[in-house]
Formats: structure tokens, sequence, C-alpha cells
């Protein structure tokens, strides 16, 4: 019988592959965010003289050059007074600042997403990869949409995050796009770096 | 009502001028630095206020806050000015007043109290691949099924041998 003497052998193969393919799957690194390069073209249009929207909390916001189309929750900051993200078991939501005005106010609005989760890639996974001249989208509360054009995507240390030019007075309206980037340090479970993103309201 | 809200508006104008021409004649209420993660300290101060006639007041009103600080020193620059210590303080912008010592308004100004650094918006990641886990659990699976069956079948033969 053929099979007595080749079944021992397909039993063995099978089992070996099992094996390394476990290894393997234990083993594999995540897929790693995009990173803005550091040089960059900032766009120094000037913004248009656009009437400022009335107080509204935003509830989307879409950003077709990267696929990005999610809801917006509240946040506030911990009592340690870190930035509050939205749970990472809800890492398709992003969240608005809501100590800071709301999208097309004057002033500074800012967003802030998860990048990974452990389910993998989160809301703002890509954007390191957003360019100057791309549009956000924000749909508000009052049902007025909001749209702002890339000024500057900068990854920065988180020890030195730029608090003034993310969260500080504006005359005109703003937005600020914050996610995780930069090298992941597995001691901590944090990534080193914030990534930033400058747009401005021009629609 | 209306007049108090006439009067907010205007004072904003003001504080909003003095943000936009930093140093400028008409600042005559600063805030030092304009913008602060919170438990960091601003310093107030009144730059027309006359130390002659005795402590300038600040009125710092906003989110959940409105409290009176007491000036402690004379500014360098001229005037009058206190510290500001935002441990405790509600994030969002808030609006000094100030009053000199004889009475007269010096203007007012504005200050942000924002989160401390950086968001933590990440968490690395699985470093578990499950599509491959699952195919190589099954492989083994089959691997050790087989291997029962054959040593089933092989028992009967080494007992005749």
């Amino acid at each position: 019988m053929w099979w007595r003497r080749t079944l021992p052998a397909v039993v063995a193969l099978l089992g070996v592959t099992g094996l390394g393919l476990i290894t393997v799957g234990l083993t594999a690194d995540p897929a790693r965010p995009p990173r803005p390069p550091a040089d960059a073209p900032r766009r120094t249009h000037p913004a248009p003289d656009l009437a400022p929207l009335s107080r509204a909390a935003p509830v989307r916001v879409q950003i077709t050059a990267i696929g990005v189309r999610a809801e917006v929750v509240p946040v506030g900051a911990d009592a340690a007074g870190v930035l509050e993200v939205p749970p990472l078991d809800k890492p398709a939501l992003a969240g608005w600042y809501r100590h800071g005005v709301s999208p097309g106010e004057t002033g500074n609005a800012v967003l802030v997403g998860h990048v990974d989760s452990p389910a993998g890639p989160a809301v703002f996974f890509d954007l390191g990869r957003l360019r100057a001249g791309q549009q956000i989208q924000v749909t508000r509360a009052d049902a007025q949409v909001a749209t702002f054009t890339v000024d500057d995507v900068q990854s920065y240390p988180k020890d030195s995050f730029p608090s003034t030019l993310v969260y500080g007075p504006a005359d005109a309206a703003g937005l600020r796009l914050i996610t995780c980037g930069g090298r992941f340090d597995a001691s901590t479970g944090n990534y080193v770096d914030n990534v930033v993103v400058f747009a401005t309201r021009t629609a | 009502m209306k007049v108090s809200t006439a009067l907010c508006s205007a004072a904003l104008g003001v504080g909003l001028g003095t943000l936009l021409l930093p140093g400028a004649a008409l600042a005559d209420t600063t805030v030092s630095p304009a913008t602060t993660p919170v438990g960091g300290t601003v310093v107030l101060t009144a730059t027309t206020c006359n130390p002659k006639s005795g402590d300038a007041l600040f009125r710092v009103t906003g989110p959940n806050r409105d409290q009176n600080v007491r000036s402690t020193t004379a500014a360098a620059g001229g005037g009058l000015s206190a510290e500001l210590f935002t441990a405790g303080f509600t994030l969002g912008t808030y609006t000094v007043a100030a009053t000199c010592g004889d009475g007269s308004s010096a203007g007012t100004a504005t200050f942000t109290v924002t989160p401390i650094g950086g968001a933590p918006a990440g968490s690395g990641g699985d470093s578990r691949d499950t599509g491959t886990l699952a195919a190589g659990g099954t492989l083994l699976g089959t691997a050790l099924a087989g291997a029962v069956i054959l040593i089933r079948r092989r028992r009967p033969v080494s007992t005749v041998a």
C-alpha cells in the first residue's frame, strides 16, 4: 500500500509547516504608519476672507485623499492634563477637543484620532501621507460643512509638542489633526512622536 | 444684560488687538505666555497702571472660573504684574481684565490653557498576525489528526510482530 509510506511524510510536513506558520504569525511586525517627509512643501496661500461660523460640534470628518470618513465625538483631557482620545476599542472614531473652538469658528479646532489599535490601522493611520493643498471636510451638528485645505504636515516628539501652534489663538478658522507617529517604543507601549496636520478653512 | 454683552465683545476686540500686535502701545494688559499647558504659570501685566496708586487687580474669567488676582510686583517694563498658577484650571480660553489701584480700567487680554504634551493616539498595532496563526493552527491540527490515525492503524501490526 503506497499510502502507508507516504502518509507519515505528509503528516510530518503538515505538522512542520503548521508550526512554522504559527511562529511567523506570533512574531510578525504590524504595519507602521507613514511618516511625513521632513522637507514637505508648506502651502502659503493666504486664508480667504470667510465669515466665521458660530459654534457647533463637529459630527463627521472626511478626507478623500487618504480615504477617511469618520464619526467625531467630543473629548477633553484627563486629570493629568493629557488630551483624551476615543477609546481604543472604537478605533474608527475621531475626537474633537471640546474645550477649544469648533471647526469653522475663528481659532484652531483640534481633532484627534488613533493611528492604530490592536485590531490594526485606525482612523488617522494615513495622516502622515497628507500633503499641502489636499482637503478636509468637517460636517457640523448644524448641518454646515466646513472645508479646510492642508497647509503643512509635521512630526514632533511628544515632549516638544507645539501646544501654541495647535491650541493657541488664531485670527482665521483653522483645523489641527493629531495622531501618533514616529518610532514605536515597545517598552512604553507608545509612539514617540505626534503627527500634526495644519489646515485653514477655505470654503 | 444687553449692555454687558456689548461690553464683553468690545473687551474681546481689545484682547484680539493685543494678540495681533504684541508690544504695541495699545497693549495695556498682557498675559505671557498667551498659551500654557495646564499647571503652567502665566504672568499678568497691567502696563499702564502706576504702582504709586496701589495694587492692580486682575479679574480672571473663563470656563468654570471667576477669580481676582492682586498684583505682586512692579513690572520691569513699567506697570504692575502678578503670576497666575494654572494647576486645576479647566482647559480653555480665559479673559483677564485689569483695574489699576486708582480704579481706572487697564484693558483686557486673553490666554489659553491647553492639554499637556501630545496625544497617546496609538497602540502600536498587534504583533500577532491572526490570519497566519489560523492557517498554521489548521495545518497543525490536521497533522495531529493524521498522526492519531496512523498510530491506531499500526497498533495491530506491531502486536502481531
